[in-house]
């Protein structure tokens, strides 16, 4: 039985693959910097919906279900970025390749915005690579949710202005500045280990063994 | 090999599999981009252009052109594409129709907080959480705790209200 569901939706895979090929060979023809990026895309997509990879369920089902092991492997997803991206960046400069981090300025709508955020995703059932992946899938409430996503980002980007104005931001503190990077990588390594033994603990607790 | 392919277009996939991958891809993108992985900026672009075009917006100026440029475009296509590919790939693509009235509106308020939100803080938790902390910006951190204070509140506005 579940061989033939399995077997059930192969012509249409394999067209799909087709288009894939079709689709990331035409876009070489203009520029092989947006194929590799759409290729990269597609590998994002893929992967996250085979490992079933929901950052919803990361921050939510400790919450609603005492379940951490969806919180365990963002940890270690966040462990490995880290230090990709510090290796990166010190390539990058020995090389003197530009090349911009996320350093986002600091204010209250850093706080606002993200309490917003998280309820929002709560309430949508995923989060934006969720909703993406999930509008893929076929989930008419995520078509609904990226409906909400595409309005309610377009007010924010507008409203950007309004929030630097009536609270004031200060430049976004990376860490290293202030740190060094041996310190700042050690610092943040650890402290990610003492949530993933935090989110250990809480899952036994919760759930038991 | 009878036995290893159908089960990687199965999956699931061990949730700590997927991590290691992504973290590669999300360097690679790094990489490639020189600057991180980010969904939103990007839509509220194609938000800002269909906003113009439908003349709800007044024009500042972006062209299609601009946004078929933009590698933002090209990364959110890809997963929602490569979304659907694994999906089919399992033979598991079909609609799935919204069972309550109430899920509508909570996926449409959820939605607009989300866009929101995220927008006024720079990024959501991809931009701004995932690949602010991976930048090691302090902002990164204190966007995950604000992230996780809001994802509590919501908890319970769903207990309450939705289930």
């Amino acid at each position: 039985m579940e061989n033939s569901a399995f077997h059930s939706q192969q012509k249409w895979n394999i067209g799909f693959i087709v288009f894939l090929t079709l689709l990331l060979t035409l876009l070489s023809q203009i520029s092989i910097h947006l194929t590799v990026i759409l290729a990269l895309g597609i590998g994002l997509g893929f992967v996250l919906q085979k490992s079933r990879f929901c950052l919803v369920s990361a921050f939510r089902d400790p919450i609603l279900i005492g379940m951490t092991q969806l919180t365990q492997a963002f940890i270690l997803l966040l462990g490995i970025s880290i230090l990709g991206f510090a290796l990166v960046s010190w390539g990058a400069s020995q090389s003197n390749i530009p090349l911009r981090l996320n350093v986002f300025p600091l204010g209250v709508h850093t706080v606002v915005g993200g309490i917003l955020f998280g309820i929002g995703m709560v309430l949508a059932g995923g989060c934006t690579s969720g909703l993406l992946m999930r509008v893929g899938e076929g989930f008419a409430m995520q078509w609904v949710g990226f409906f909400g996503l595409l309005i309610g980002a377009v007010i924010g980007q507008r409203s950007q202005v309004t929030w630097r104005n009536a609270f004031g931001e200060s430049p976004g503190i990376f860490l290293p500045d202030i740190l060094g990077w041996a310190p700042t990588l050690i610092l943040e390594i650890l402290v990610l280990a003492a949530l993933w033994r935090l989110a250990k603990w809480w899952q036994k607790k919760q759930l038991g063994e | 090999m009878n036995k290893i392919l159908p089960t990687i277009f199965h999956g699931p996939w061990a949730y700590w599999i997927g991590a290691i991958i992504l973290g590669v891809l999300n360097i690679l993108v790094l990489i490639v981009r020189r600057e991180p992985w980010g969904i939103t900026y990007n839509i509220a672009l194609w938000g800002e252009w269909i906003g113009t075009n439908l003349g709800v917006l007044n024009d500042r100026g972006l062209t299609i052109h601009n946004l078929m440029a933009a590698t933002g475009t090209y990364l959110n296509l890809g997963l929602i594409l490569g979304a659907l590919w694994a999906t089919l790939v399992a033979s598991q693509v079909r609609f799935k129709p919204i069972r309550d009235k109430k899920f509508f509106f909570s996926a449409l308020i959820g939605g607009l907080l989300m866009g929101y939100g995220a927008r006024i803080a720079y990024g959501c938790n991809i931009g701004a959480l995932l690949n602010g902390i991976a930048s090691s910006s302090l902002t990164g951190w204190i966007f995950a705790i604000a992230v996780f204070s809001g994802a509590w509140l919501g908890s319970k506005l769903l207990l309450k209200y939705l289930m």
